[in-house]
């Protein structure tokens, strides 16, 4: 049992605040993202929760046992960090018994977990190894053997695969999904790459500037972001962003900016009064090219083809602004040919152009 | 010009002047020693390896060679102790940057004192009567102590000067090289339930190893450089308890008799002696450090 529970954390350095009130629960078993852009806290968090940085105000607790105060040796927590943070100057072996040597485990009982981890993560062969014989992929293994050996209650992973090449950082984001499904130990992950985040979570917890901006599992964050700053900060190729004005006409409701005119179901919206001003977003992921007479279609010149293999992202030039949308069908698309492509309504997101809440109703 | 001979062209001129300067002494050294010179006479002739038989039976020369070694091995590792214990202590209690770089200048200013001026102020500080050691031994009701006349002291007491100068300097470049290391591995430490102790045993100071032996060779070739700091406290006395190889040198070729030849043969004997030890340490420190 360890759920993790963060109340009223206070974070600041001298007198500048970090992070302010911040309030969380992580269930027992889950795997939890923190994602964000640098400097909005999640790493900090993180470490504050392992114990590596003081906490200024507020609590935390790790299986209903407050460890605020305690050292992090103490807390029952594991982690890999960004850099692999290997003992450099011992062997593969000795860095991944170092925690169990501490706890003065008997030496049998240290080999024999020692071969198992190894046996779990492909290193065997590399025990007598020193880590700089090693290349990356290998030395985070051995961070994560380090930390897996000490059967700890929580993993903490700070960013651990930025320093790893695309390829490898694939395999090792399914390694440690694999590992979790196994082990079931509460994890939390830190990372600012999306696409990692939403394949790996339970849950994310999007973090901007030192509060938690929205979380919720990944489809919920990509398809009913909170803020427009969450429906920009998730997916890849980045959403595309209109002021509109809304015109309401009889029961329809229309989201107009220059030649683009979106319908959308108004009983799903809240606060779209006629002649109001909002920012539509719209995934280049969710609109095509557009079929005869369809709904919602928007019309423009095409810039630029980027062919991404199976598909393309299509930037268009819409009233002079640029424009973006992914199709399977861009072989026959050049630049300078006029293009017209639609969105499904489900798909439309408003937001505030005040406050950048959406405002789709809730539920 | 091509690189290789711009290479000869820069080099030679200092390699030059180098070895002339080694060379003409070594060989000088080498030519007395095997002749019978003394300052009484004039006149000198070949004696073969006769000061070399008569050192080898010369209790005081044996005494010196025995307190040389002592004098390497108590100021080497004094030293390094003293430097590695205060280093830690500093960084892990010590946060703020300014009292940090106080304490560095601080720590600074003994090794920036000419080694004479460091003899005398300790003799002051040492001195039965004047010295404000005895006066704060005085208070815990012991008599004064003879730091320097006493022979079981004597030879401690100046080595305490010399790790007072250079152990104090060490902790600075350890403090240094402490706050150089990468903060995520003593991370990991603390994460594996390391005590602090245990921090430094296990993570940081094996992480230093190469700089600290570097320090521990540098120390030990310095030591072997102490003439001045022991003349002026002691000048080898009280007897000859504090009279290392060179000062015995110093005493047999010029102070007393002008010996100059046994002295020489002295000098030729410490030479090897040194350059063989040294080369077995550093080959030592290197199988060990791979």
């Amino acid at each position: 049992m360890a759920n993790i529970r963060c109340v009223n954390i206070r974070k600041s350095y001298g007198g500048h605040s970090v992070i302010e009130n911040l309030n969380l629960d992580i269930a027992d078993h889950e795997f939890v993202v923190f994602l964000g852009p640098s400097g909005c806290g999640k790493s900090t968090m993180l470490r504050m929760i392992a114990g590596l940085e003081d906490i200024t105000g507020g609590t935390v607790s790790i299986g209903d046992r407050d460890v605020t105060h305690l050292h992090p040796g103490e807390r029952g927590v594991a982690m890999v960090f960004q850099s692999y943070a290997l003992y450099p100057h011992m062997t593969v072996e000795e860095n991944i018994a170092f925690g169990l040597r501490r706890q003065k485990v008997p030496q049998a009982e240290i080999a024999r977990r020692v071969q198992h981890v190894a046996g779990l993560l492909g290193l065997e062969s590399f025990l007598q190894r020193k880590p700089k014989n090693l290349s990356g992929g290998q030395q985070q293994r051995v961070a994560m053997a380090r930390a897996m050996i000490k059967t700890p209650k929580l993993f903490l992973f700070d960013e651990p695969l930025s320093n790893l090449d695309a390829k490898l950082r694939e395999r090792l984001r399914t390694e440690i999904r694999k590992m979790h499904l196994d082990l079931k130990t509460t994890t939390i992950f830190v990372t600012h790459d999306q696409l990692e985040a939403m394949t790996i979570a339970d849950r994310i917890v999007l973090m901007r500037a030192g509060a938690i901006e929205q979380q919720g599992t990944p489809s919920e964050i990509f398809d009913r972001p909170a803020t427009r700053f969450v429906a920009d900060f998730i997916g890849s190729p980045a959403m595309n962003f209109r002021g509109c004005v809304v015109s309401r006409d009889g029961g329809s409701v229309s989201l107009v900016a220059g030649s683009i005119r979106l319908e959308v179901p108004a009983s799903e919206f809240d606060g779209l009064q006629h002649g109001a001003k909002v920012e539509v977003g719209l995934r280049p992921s969710k609109m095509d090219l557009a079929a005869e007479g369809d709904l919602n279609a928007i019309s423009g010149k095409i810039i630029l083809v980027e062919n991404m293999g199976s598909e393309a992202q299509v930037i268009v030039d819409v009233d002079g602004q640029e424009m973006s949308f992914v199709t399977k069908a861009f072989r026959t698309l050049e630049p300078g040919q006029p293009v017209s492509f639609s969105i499904e309504p489900a798909s439309i997101h408003v937001f505030s152009k005040e406050t950048g809440r959406s405002l789709r109703k809730a539920g | 010009m091509n690189n290789r001979r711009f290479l000869f062209w820069t080099l030679t001129p200092g390699f030059a002047v180098l070895a002339i300067l080694a060379l003409i002494s070594i060989a000088g050294a080498l030519y007395f020693s095997v002749m019978d010179r003394s300052l009484r006479y004039p006149d000198y002739h070949f004696a073969g390896l006769y000061n070399y038989q008569r050192l080898l039976s010369d209790r005081r020369f044996l005494n010196a060679l025995q307190i040389s070694a002592t004098w390497e091995i108590v100021t080497v590792v004094g030293s390094l102790v003293v430097a590695t214990l205060l280093s830690v202590l500093i960084f892990e209690t010590v946060k703020s940057f300014w009292i940090r770089n106080l304490i560095c200048f601080a720590f600074l200013a003994p090794v920036l004192l000419p080694r004479v001026a460091a003899a005398f102020i300790w003799r002051f500080l040492y001195s039965p009567s004047l010295g404000l050691i005895n006066y704060l031994v005085g208070l815990t009701g012991l008599g004064p102590v003879e730091f320097l006349a006493d022979p079981s002291l004597a030879l401690m007491s100046v080595a305490i000067v010399d790790i007072w100068q250079w152990g104090l300097f060490f902790t600075v470049i350890m403090l240094k090289l402490l706050e150089t290391l990468p903060r995520d591995p003593i991370e990991a430490a603390q994460l594996d339930n390391a005590r602090t102790w245990e921090i430094h045993a296990f993570v940081t100071l094996p992480m230093l190893k190469a700089p600290i032996i570097s320090l521990a060779l540098v120390k030990a070739v310095e030591s072997l450089r102490s003439f001045d700091l022991i003349y002026v406290m002691t000048g080898g006395g009280p007897g000859t308890a504090t009279e290392t190889l060179d000062l015995y040198a110093y005493q047999a070729g010029i102070n007393l008799g002008g010996r100059i030849s046994y002295a020489s043969a002295m000098s030729i004997l410490l030479l090897v002696l040194t350059t063989i030890v040294f080369t077995l340490i550093w080959r030592g420190i290197r199988k060990w450090s791979v």
